[in-house]
Parts: C-alpha cells; sequence; structure tokens
C-alpha cells in the first residue's frame, strides 16, 4: 500500500506558502517596480523616459535591457493569455467615466475586487475545482497573495524580482499607468475612489498569472534566452553619428558669435517659455523690432493650484516634480454668478444628449432625432473645418461666454509674492533695464478631436496651458507692494514698466495678450508690438507650414496653421517638440543670430549675475532634467514606436478616457503616436540623437555643481546627456568625458 | 451590341429605396474621403485604402439597384470582400487579419444563406429579375424556407445575436473604415429585407422570430454597449443593439421606419467614428439617478405630449392596435426621458422649457421619420401586423430595461448579491472581442 504513504498532491493547504520572508518580498516588490517609468493620462500628458527605470544605467546597456525587456517580437503564449484576461479587468478597473454601468466592488481596491469577481469568471477557472478552491484560499494581504502565487509558481527567492519586473514589463502600458497611479497621481487622481497600490498590482498580475499559465515559471527561461542573445544595439553608431554632426554645427556657430558691445533699451522684453518651440518664434520677433527676449521655464517659476470658480475645477500648474505651495482662483471678467449660471445652462444641453445616450431604449429615438443633425455637422467638420469651429465657438459664446480672467492673489502672503517674483526675475536674469512693456509668454496649444492635444500643451505647466501663470507673476510684479519689497533687496523696477500676460498658441503662432488696464503712455507701443507679434506671427507660420510639407507662401502660412488647429481630421496637427536635440544655457544674443531650427530649449543665464552657481544648479536640476525626460520620450517614441510609442493614430481607441489602445484591445500605448514623430509610416521627422547641453559659464563653476548633484552625475557619467561648455573665461568650448572631466572640445 | 445594352438594363431596378440608400453611402464615403486626406496621410496604404472604398461604393450602388438575383448575390459578395479587405489596413499585424478573418467567416455564411435562398426563390417562380418575384409571390413552405434564410443572411450581415461577434471584433480596422462600415455595410440586413418586404407580408410567424431576434440583440447591444470602457467598442455594441432594434422594426413589418432607422442612425454613427479622438474629454455628468417620482410622472407627461406631437407629424395612426405603437412607444420613453434633467433642476422656467424640449424632441423625431416614411411610401412596404402577445413582453422589457437602469442603483455599501456579480462577469466577458482579435503582446501591433 504504497500510494497511502506516498506526497499526497498538492493539496489547497500547501498552495499557500508556509512561510515567507517578508522583507525578501519587499525587496522584490520595489526592486521590479523600480523598473518602470510613469506613463501620465490623457489629460495631462507628461513626456517621461520610458526607460527611467534604467539610468542607473549607462545608455548603451540600458538600450540593451530595454530590448530585452521591452522589444522581444515573441511572447509565451501562456503569458498572452494571462495578458489578455489582465486587460479586461484593468480597463474595467481603471474606468475614469467611460462605461455607464461600473464594475461592482471597484471602491475596495484592485485587488480585493478583482479577487472576489475573478470566482464568477468561468474564463478564468474554467469551473476547474481546484483553481476555485486556489482563489478561495489565497490570503487576503496583497504581499501574502504575492508570496503565495510564487510559491505556487515554484519561484525561487533569487528569482523573485526578476520574475515580478517580467510580469510589469509584459505589459508595460498598464503598469506604467499604474506607476503613474501610485507614485505620481495629481490631486484628483490621488482621491481616485479606486484605490490601488503597486503590490495589489502585482498580486493581481499573478493571481491570474497562477490560474492560466500555472507553468509561468518558464518566462524566465524565456527572458535568460533573451538577454543572452543581446548584444550592442546597432543603432548606436547612427546615433552617435547624429550626435556628433548636431554638435560641430552648433559649436561652429555659436563660436562665430560676437559679444554685443553696447546696450540700448529695448521697446519690449519678453519672456518665452524654453520649449523649442519658442526659439523660432522668438528669432521671427526678433527680426521686427527692438525687442529682448528671453527664455524661462513656461511656469514662470510659480508652484501653483489653479482653481476656476465657475466649473468648479483646479489643477497644479507646475512640473510635475514640484508640489504646488499655493491655490490661486482666476475669476471671469464678468460676475461669478452669471459665468456659473451659463456654465451650467452649457452643461444643461450636455446633460440633455448624455440622459438620452447612455440609457435603454432611448438612444433608438436619440439616434432618429440627431441623424441628420450628425450628418450635416460631419459634412461640415469635414468639408469646411473653419467654419465648424466659428460655429462651434459661436454657439458655446452665445451660452456661456468666455470671459477675460483675473487672478486673485489674496490667497499668496505678500512674502510669498515677492519671493516669487524675484526668484523669477532674478532666474531669467532680468534685474535691470526694464523695458517699459515686459511680456511673460506662455504657452498651448489649439487642437481639434485630438487624444493626444495635452502632449502638445505646456509641460513645465504640467501639460496645461501657460497663461494663468504668466497673469499671476504679471500681477505679482504690477503690485506696488511687492515692488516696494523688491527695492529692499536692490530689484528697481520703474513705474513706468508695466508686466503683461501673454499666450503663445503653438498651433497657429498667435500670441494672445492679456492686458487689464493699459496707461495710455503704453497704448501706443502695445499696439506696435501686436502689430509685430502679427507679423511674426506669419513668418514662422511660414517656416513651420514648410517643415509640414506644405507649399506656403508668407500670405497663406496663417490660414494653414489655422487650419491644422482647427481640423478634427488632421493627425499632425503641430510638430509639438520633434526634433529637439538641444538645450542652451546662455545669455541670448549668444543665440540670437543662428537659426537653431527649432530643435533647442533656450534657458537665459547670465554668469556673470550668478557668483554663487545656485541659478545654474537650479537650471541643470529642474529644467534641464525636464527637456531630457522630453529628449528621451521623442528619442524613444522613434527608436521603436510600439514597444515605446503609441502606435498609429489610424486605429487607436481611447480606454476609460486615460489612454489609448491599439484596436480591439491591447496593452495601454504609453509614449507618443506615430504621427507625432513620425513623416510618414516609415520616415521619421525626429532624428534620434541624446540631448546636447550647452552651458555658457566657467568650466569650474560647472565642474563644481555637478560635484554636488548626484543627479546630474548619473545623466552625464552613464551618458543619457551629452554637456559643453563654452568658457566664457578663455573663449574655448569643453565636453563632459564620462568620468566627468571636461576635455578640450575636439571636432 | 444594342440587344445586349437593352439586357442590361434589365438588371437593374432603380427605385426610391435604391436612390435613398445610394445617398446616403455616397454623403457619409464623401465624408469620409475627405476625412482620410488628412486623417491617413503618410499612412504607407492611404492609395489602397481609396481603391477599395471607391471599389465599396461602386459595389454598393449594383446592390441596391440590382434587379438581378445574381447581380444582387454577387455585389453582396463583393462588398463584403472589400470590407474585410478595408478592415486588413495594417496587414501584418495579426489581430487585424484575425478580425478581418472572423468578419469573412461570418460573411461567407451570409452568402450562403443568401444563395440558398435565392435559389429557392429561382425555383419557386421560375425568374431572375426580384421585382418579378416580388410582383406575383408564390405561397408555398419553400417561399418560407426562403425568408427564413434571408432572414438568417441579415442577421449574420447587421451582427444579431449571435452572429455578433464579427462587429464587436472589428475594432482594428482604422477609424473611416469603422465609420463606413457602421454607415453602410452592416445595414445590408435591413436593406435585404426591405428589398424583399412583400415576400414576407405573409409570414407572420418568421416576421415574429426577426422580431424577437431583433429587440433580443436590442436589449444585449445595449446593455454590453453600457458597460464597455473604451470608445470604439462601446460604439460598436451600440450599433449591434441599434441593428437589432432596426430589424425589429422590420419584424413589426414597418419596412420603411426600419430604413429611416438605419439611414439616420448611419449618419450618427459615421460621426461618433470619426469623433473618436475626442473622447477622453467628453465628460460625463452626473445625472443624479434615481429621479423623485414626482419628477419622472412630471416627465412622463411631456413624453406624452412628444409622443403625442411625434404621432402626429410622423402620420403615424394609432387608432388601431397595430405594431406601429412601437414607433410611439419610444417617442413617449425618449420624450420623458429628455425633459426629466430640465425637471430635475430647480431652475425658473422648467415647465415651459420643459414643455419645449419635449415640442423639439416630438417636432424632429416625428420630421425625420416621416420624411424617409414618404420617400418609400410609393414602395408600399409597410404592412403594420396586428399586435400580439410576444409584441407585449417586447414593449414591456424596453421599458424595464429604461426603468431599471433610471431607478435602481444597487447600494455598494451593502454589497452586492451574488448573482449580479456572476451576470455582470457573465457578461463583461460576452462584450469581449474574439479572442484572437486582442494583441495581447504589444509588439505583435504593426503599423
Amino acid at each position: 500500500m504504497t500510494t497511502i504513504t506516498e506526497a499526497p498532491l498538492i493539496t489547497p493547504k500547501e498552495t499557500t506558502a508556509p512561510q515567507y520572508n517578508r522583507q525578501s518580498i519587499d525587496l522584490a516588490i520595489s526592486g521590479s517596480w523600480s523598473r518602470i517609468a510613469p506613463f501620465w493620462p490623457l489629460k495631462n500628458l507628461i513626456a517621461v523616459n520610458p526607460l527611467a527605470g534604467f539610468e542607473h544605467l549607462p545608455f548603451h546597456e540600458a538600450l540593451v535591457q530595454g530590448t530585452a525587456y521591452f522589444q522581444q517580437q515573441d511572447m509565451p503564449a501562456g503569458m498572452q493569455l494571462v495578458n489578455r484576461e489582465s486587460i479586461k479587468w484593468l480597463q474595467a478597473f481603471f474606468d475614469q467615466g467611460q462605461a455607464s454601468i461600473s464594475m461592482p466592488l471597484r471602491t475596495r481596491g484592485l485587488l480585493k475586487s478583482t479577487l472576489q469577481l475573478f470566482r464568477f469568471d468561468q474564463r478564468l477557472h474554467k469551473n476547474d475545482p481546484d483553481k476555485i478552491r486556489f482563489l478561495e484560499n489565497l490570503s487576503h494581504t496583497p504581499r501574502a497573495v504575492i508570496a503565495e502565487s510564487l510559491f505556487y509558481l515554484g519561484i525561487s527567492e533569487a528569482d523573485q524580482e526578476t520574475f515580478l519586473t517580467l510580469v510589469l514589463t509584459t505589459l508595460p502600458g498598464w503598469a506604467a499607468h499604474v506607476q503613474y497611479r501610485t507614485s505620481w497621481a495629481d490631486a484628483a487622481d490621488e482621491q481616485d475612489p479606486h484605490p490601488v497600490t503597486k503590490a495589489q498590482y502585482l498580486a493581481f498580475r499573478l493571481v491570474l498569472t497562477c490560474l492560466l499559465w500555472p507553468g509561468a515559471a518558464d518566462l524566465l527561461r524565456w527572458h535568460r534566452n533573451k538577454s543572452a542573445q543581446q548584444s550592442e544595439p546597432a543603432i548606436l553608431p547612427s546615433i552617435i553619428q547624429n550626435e556628433r554632426n548636431y554638435q560641430q554645427q552648433l559649436v561652429k556657430q555659436v563660436q562665430a558669435v560676437q559679444a554685443p558691445v553696447s546696450k540700448s533699451q529695448p521697446a519690449a522684453q519678453l519672456v518665452f517659455c524654453i520649449d523649442v518651440r519658442s526659439e523660432p518664434f522668438r528669432r521671427a520677433l526678433e527680426t521686427q523690432g527692438h525687442y529682448e527676449t528671453y527664455g524661462f521655464a513656461g511656469f514662470f517659476g510659480l508652484p501653483v493650484t489653479i482653481q476656476n470658480p465657475v466649473t468648479d475645477q483646479s489643477y497644479a500648474s507646475c512640473p510635475v516634480l514640484l508640489k504646488p505651495a499655493s491655490t490661486v482662483q482666476e475669476l471671469p471678467g464678468a460676475s461669478v454668478e452669471a459665468s456659473r449660471k451659463a456654465y451650467k445652462n452649457l452643461q444643461g444641453f450636455k446633460k440633455l444628449y448624455q440622459s438620452l445616450k447612455y440609457n435603454f431604449t432611448t438612444p433608438f429615438s436619440l439616434v432618429e432625432i440627431m441623424g441628420w443633425a450628425s450628418g450635416a455637422w460631419m459634412g461640415i467638420r469635414t468639408l469646411f473645418p473653419k467654419t465648424a469651429s466659428t460655429l462651434q465657438t459661436g454657439i458655446q459664446q452665445a451660452i456661456a461666454p468666455a470671459y477675460p480672467l483675473q487672478p486673485v492673489l489674496d490667497s499668496i502672503p505678500l512674502p510669498q509674492q515677492v519671493a516669487f517674483g524675484a526668484g523669477a526675475l532674478k532666474m531669467m536674469g532680468l534685474t535691470q533695464d526694464f523695458a517699459p512693456l515686459v511680456i511673460f509668454c506662455g504657452h498651448g496649444s489649439a487642437t481639434e478631436n485630438n487624444a493626444y492635444a495635452t502632449a502638445l500643451d505646456c509641460g513645465a505647466c504640467g501639460g496645461r496651458h501657460g497663461a494663468p501663470n504668466a497673469r499671476i507673476l504679471a500681477a505679482i510684479l504690477n503690485s506696488e507692494n511687492v515692488r516696494k519689497e523688491l527695492e529692499q533687496q536692490d530689484l528697481f523696477i520703474p513705474a513706468d514698466t508695466l508686466f503683461l500676460a501673454g499666450e503663445h498658441i503653438t498651433t497657429t503662432d498667435e500670441v494672445l495678450l492679456f492686458p487689464d488696464s493699459v496707461p495710455p503712455a503704453l497704448a501706443a507701443p502695445l499696439q506696435t508690438l501686436q502689430q509685430d507679434l502679427e507679423k511674426a506671427r506669419k513668418l514662422n507660420s511660414l517656416w513651420r507650414s514648410r517643415e509640414m510639407g506644405l507649399p506656403a507662401t508668407l500670405q497663406n502660412a496663417a490660414a494653414l496653421t489655422e487650419l491644422r488647429a482647427k481640423d478634427w481630421a488632421e493627425v499632425r496637427p503641430e510638430w509639438g517638440l520633434a526634433g529637439n536635440a538641444a538645450f542652451i544655457v546662455a545669455p541670448r544674443w549668444l543665440t540670437k543670430d543662428i537659426n537653431l531650427a527649432g530643435r533647442s530649449f533656450l534657458h537665459s543665464y547670465e554668469w556673470e549675475k550668478d557668483r554663487d552657481g545656485a541659478a545654474l544648479t537650479t537650471i541643470l536640476t529642474a529644467p534641464m532634467v525636464v527637456a531630457q525626460w522630453i529628449n528621451a520620450q521623442y528619442f524613444f517614441s522613434t527608436l521603436d514606436n510600439t514597444a515605446f510609442g503609441a502606435g498609429s493614430k489610424v486605429t487607436k481607441n481611447i480606454t476609460g478616457k486615460i489612454g489609448s489602445m491599439q484596436g480591439n484591445a491591447s496593452d495601454l500605448m504609453h509614449g507618443l503616436p506615430l504621427q507625432s514623430v513620425y513623416r510618414s509610416d516609415s520616415s521619421p521627422y525626429h532624428s534620434l540623437q541624446r540631448l546636447t547641453v550647452l552651458v555658457h559659464a566657467p568650466k569650474t563653476n560647472i565642474e563644481r555643481i555637478i560635484q554636488a548633484q548626484e543627479i546630474l552625475q548619473r545623466l552625464f557619467c552613464n551618458a543619457w546627456v551629452h554637456l559643453l561648455c563654452y568658457d566664457p573665461t578663455d573663449q574655448q568650448f569643453y565636453q563632459l568625458s564620462q568620468d566627468l572631466i571636461f576635455t578640450p572640445y575636439k571636432y | 451590341m444594342i440587344p445586349f445594352l437593352s439586357r442590361i438594363s434589365t438588371f437593374f431596378h432603380v427605385d426610391t429605396l435604391s436612390l435613398v440608400l445610394f445617398s446616403l453611402v455616397v454623403l457619409v464615403a464623401l465624408s469620409i474621403g475627405s476625412f482620410s486626406l488628412r486623417y491617413l496621410r503618410g499612412d504607407r496604404r492611404q492609395a489602397s485604402f481609396y481603391a477599395r472604398l471607391l471599389g465599396l461604393v461602386l459595389s454598393l450602388f449594383l446592390l441596391v439597384s440590382a434587379d438581378h438575383l445574381l447581380l444582387l448575390a454577387a455585389a453582396w459578395a463583393l462588398s463584403n470582400f472589400l470590407l474585410t479587405r478595408l478592415m486588413l489596413h495594417k496587414q501584418e499585424w495579426e489581430a487585424a487579419r484575425q478580425s478581418s478573418l472572423l468578419a469573412g467567416k461570418n460573411f461567407v455564411l451570409g452568402l450562403a444563406f443568401l444563395s440558398l435562398a435565392f435559389f429557392l426563390l429561382y425555383q419557386l417562380s421560375g425568374t431572375s429579375s426580384i421585382q418579378a418575384i416580388l410582383q406575383n409571390p408564390v405561397t408555398s413552405k419553400w417561399t418560407s424556407l426562403a425568408c427564413l434564410l434571408l432572414v438568417l443572411t441579415a442577421m449574420t450581415q447587421s451582427a444579431l445575436w449571435p452572429f455578433h461577434r464579427w462587429l464587436t471584433s472589428s475594432l482594428n480596422s482604422p477609424t473611416p473604415v469603422s465609420a463606413i462600415m457602421h454607415a453602410g455595410l452592416v445595414n445590408g440586413g435591413g436593406f435585404l429585407l426591405a428589398r424583399f418586404a412583400p415576400l414576407f407580408f405573409q409570414q407572420a410567424f418568421i416576421l415574429n422570430l426577426l422580431f424577437a431576434a431583433g429587440i433580443l440583440t436590442a436589449l444585449l447591444g445595449t446593455l454590453w454597449k453600457l458597460m464597455q470602457t473604451d470608445i470604439k467598442r462601446m460604439l460598436a455594441c451600440s450599433t449591434m443593439g441599434q441593428m437589432g432594434f432596426m430589424l425589429a422594426q422590420c419584424g413589426l413589418g414597418l419596412f420603411p421606419a426600419a430604413i429611416a432607422h438605419l439611414c439616420w442612425h448611419g449618419l450618427f454613427k459615421a460621426y461618433l467614428f470619426l469623433a473618436s479622438g475626442s473622447a477622453a474629454r467628453e465628460k460625463r455628468l452626473p445625472l443624479s439617478y434615481p429621479p423623485a417620482l414626482s419628477r419622472f410622472l412630471l416627465a412622463t407627461c411631456f413624453g406624452i405630449v412628444a409622443a403625442v406631437l411625434f404621432a402626429w407629424i410622423s402620420g403615424v395612426q394609432v387608432q388601431v392596435a397595430d405594431t406601429r405603437w412601437f414607433l410611439v412607444l419610444p417617442a413617449l420613453v425618449a420624450g420623458t426621458q429628455f425633459t426629466l434633467p430640465i425637471l430635475q433642476d430647480k431652475g425658473r422656467y422648467q415647465l415651459p422649457l420643459a414643455f419645449f424640449a419635449a415640442i423639439v424632441l416630438g417636432a424632429c423625431y416625428g420630421a425625420s421619420v416621416h420624411f424617409m416614411e414618404s420617400l418609400l411610401a410609393p414602395l408600399g412596404i409597410s404592412q403594420p401586423q396586428p399586435l400580439n402577445a410576444l409584441h407585449g413582453v417586447a414593449a414591456l422589457v424596453l421599458i424595464a430595461s429604461w426603468l431599471l437602469l433610471l431607478f435602481v442603483r444597487p447600494d455598494s455599501s451593502l454589497g452586492y448579491p451574488n448573482w449580479l456579480l456572476k451576470l455582470y462577469v457573465q457578461m463583461l466577458n460576452a462584450g469581449q472581442p474574439h479572442p484572437g482579435t486582442v494583441t495581447t503582446h504589444r509588439n505583435s501591433y504593426k503599423f
């Protein structure tokens, strides 16, 4: 009777790990998540390096790892099965308002809710009593579920971290969304009523794996094979060549520039965002008259939450690396009461439509009521996009007019206002010789029917429009109390200097100015400025239209770009930040006469005014890092638009209002769509090269800063960013080597 | 040469049904053609997209104007084939290939039904002219079988349950292809039944069968639509429900109403597909369900106003208890639902506003149905049937499902009963696309 003494088959009790090492599980969890970069939802797309989890490695090694984890052309069938069911449940759980009948139990969190529902999912357990028992016997804490599942799958302790990493990287888009939700969520998403944690997500994926692919330990073997096959990426030499060519040309051009001899007062000073799209516009404007332009992060140094009392919506308008320090209300030019009422009326119309659309039986009538109108509207929008847009804004204005907004500064205490104002002026190097008009020009885009609209907005404002921050800074610096306080800090703003806010619409090159009350003396210069802005718009639209391959003339260019902004069929409304290649930290005179072709982030900086290097430290550790994120996002979306980009817009399908999938269902497609970086399916517009940073400062100053900043060491050492120094003390160019030593620049 | 040409004209029969449908196709194709000039710019297959789109429009012209059984079948096959080719826009993408294949299999099944039906009709009447067959219908059990086969063809083409999977799995197609599909070929079932409507007037049983399948699909499609979390599958499930409603109207003998539904839904859905890039921006507004009973009853009064106006304008005679009541019922429900948000809102002029809204709704609804019905009146294909128990049950189901969503909110704090959770999971699974058409490995997607 040997059968009795034999080890029994696995019983449910034994599928639970008898003991597990909490610490090692926790380490494996955090280790696996450290490989995953976040991905922001469509409402505010922030550029991010999809290989941010590999930035601790040298660039070429990160490429190899990226290929091993994310770019494999095949995947074990079992894992694909797990993915299919994961996608189904993740779509249901993370939905932010597409479904009218939502997944039940979501408020209990990802793991609890799905574990309860899995019991009813025959596609998972196929009524197999063992699997049902496995589900019923699972523990209740995510960590324990992870341990039990790893035990069930037979993953040894040494392999735990790699296995968990693979559980994430085999469905990278959704992992990136969870990374966003758990580490980077904004105030609204932090309070999402459907909670998720990193451990919950892993546990969720592992339970599905146990049910659908008990032999998942094979995943480790598959990954080892793939990793062993990796060699130096073939693309690397061409990347390096791109960079070398670009740097040579840049150095040559900069070297030829002579320092200006004398300075006269400009008609106006305009501060633009460092965004690469500002550079060609600034150049176009500077040719129109005596205008001085500056480059500064588009949130103008104000970490604020903007609150709209009409819509009751609020959002953080600052880089995602910062937490907002104050909340500022923006009031409409008309009474708040009236605006709220008008807004409610507009909502009321939408409600009528939605109440018919999202119910049983009523949609059948809805189509017969609205069919002819939809058909007509489809025809107008397609054949006459501008007419459609005029009609749309006309109707909107008739119901709920949009009034000019004014920030209310009361919520920021005076000392804080003074600190904001002084900090911004000093950082942008605008502390003396003020022109009568100083414009802070934020930016935003204008597009129709574009799921990726916010990817074209201001990254420094958290993927939003920059005008509110500009209005706040202008209001602060126009305040007499603030100016008095600034004088105590030796910052003298002439009484006849007026600060104004503006917004550069990057799709059309329009610059909207938001003047509230302009003294009579400034009315004429302001009018001239507006005319010159209009001329600059035409000039820049001409250049951009040609970049987009349109047969443009100076006369029709503005109309062409305007059409792109208003056309609901347009998949390339503008090139956004595609082409970005350099981040230049220097005074404007150094780059003013160079055509940088819209490929450079320009940050104003005068080293003589920054003896302690505080400003440069900030520039290199904040805006430069953001520029590197942007550069990496465009780089990887171009390198492999399937693994790191979102694929073609032609077949995209928006899910849960948070992101897009391809077709019926797929991974959440993080990254930029094909049309943002490619001219056509086969020809890229963006050029594959890492960010080149050029700093106009003594190399000893830069060395000192790098020594103190770990993040800079990581980026420069690992060659994620190239650093060039144009040393004003000896007029020589230096390049930083990977062991962080400046050597004379060699062509 | 001349005799041949004169014979060619006998292959065709152009009537208002042909003209209405062809106008729809041309209007949608023009919009989509212009849209795709920009939308598909840079796409490596833009040229072949246009070639196929043009082919599709021409084959649809043949389809709606054919009078010869063979010609109709051939146009039916050709247009469906071109549609599957359009669906396979990204050829290296396995999931798209599977979608196209799935649709293809479904269409082959439909073509088999259609061929059999045509064969029977030819055998029975001895003529291949559709008009001749319709003018002298032969009544026999074989005619019934032919009608049943036509119904099955319509069900495969218009994605009725259980032939719906190809449609809910068709979203690997480019957006403009989805638009033309939902405004075009998926409506084929409605056209086919309207074309052969006179055959069905004596087939009460088959009409009831069609009606039952239609209502079931309408219910399922709408339920799945309400559960979907991505925009395109939501639109596809919604189309499925709408197709169910359209064929149910055919089952009521109200073929012109079905064609009206076909056209207006086609335009509506084509627009929504093209506009699907805006889905993330459309914020759902709180509709404050369940409404207070008094508000709801008041809204019902305005629903009656809308329904009466609808009946008056659309010319639906409701003195007799026949299936035309089924046109008035949705008007009543829609009128109620439409005025409800106005009445729930504590505005000052809510009563006159609600009245005005009811008038607008009733008038627009009535006018659009009247417009189509009067266009199609010369065809004489409206044959309302006497009401029966099945119709009663269906009416109850339509009303009950609507009220359920309006009034019943499971209290999540009390927990959900297991049967409800089970139902949710079952329906979630049923609404999923065919497994092969899901891109389970990101890198298997190819643009």
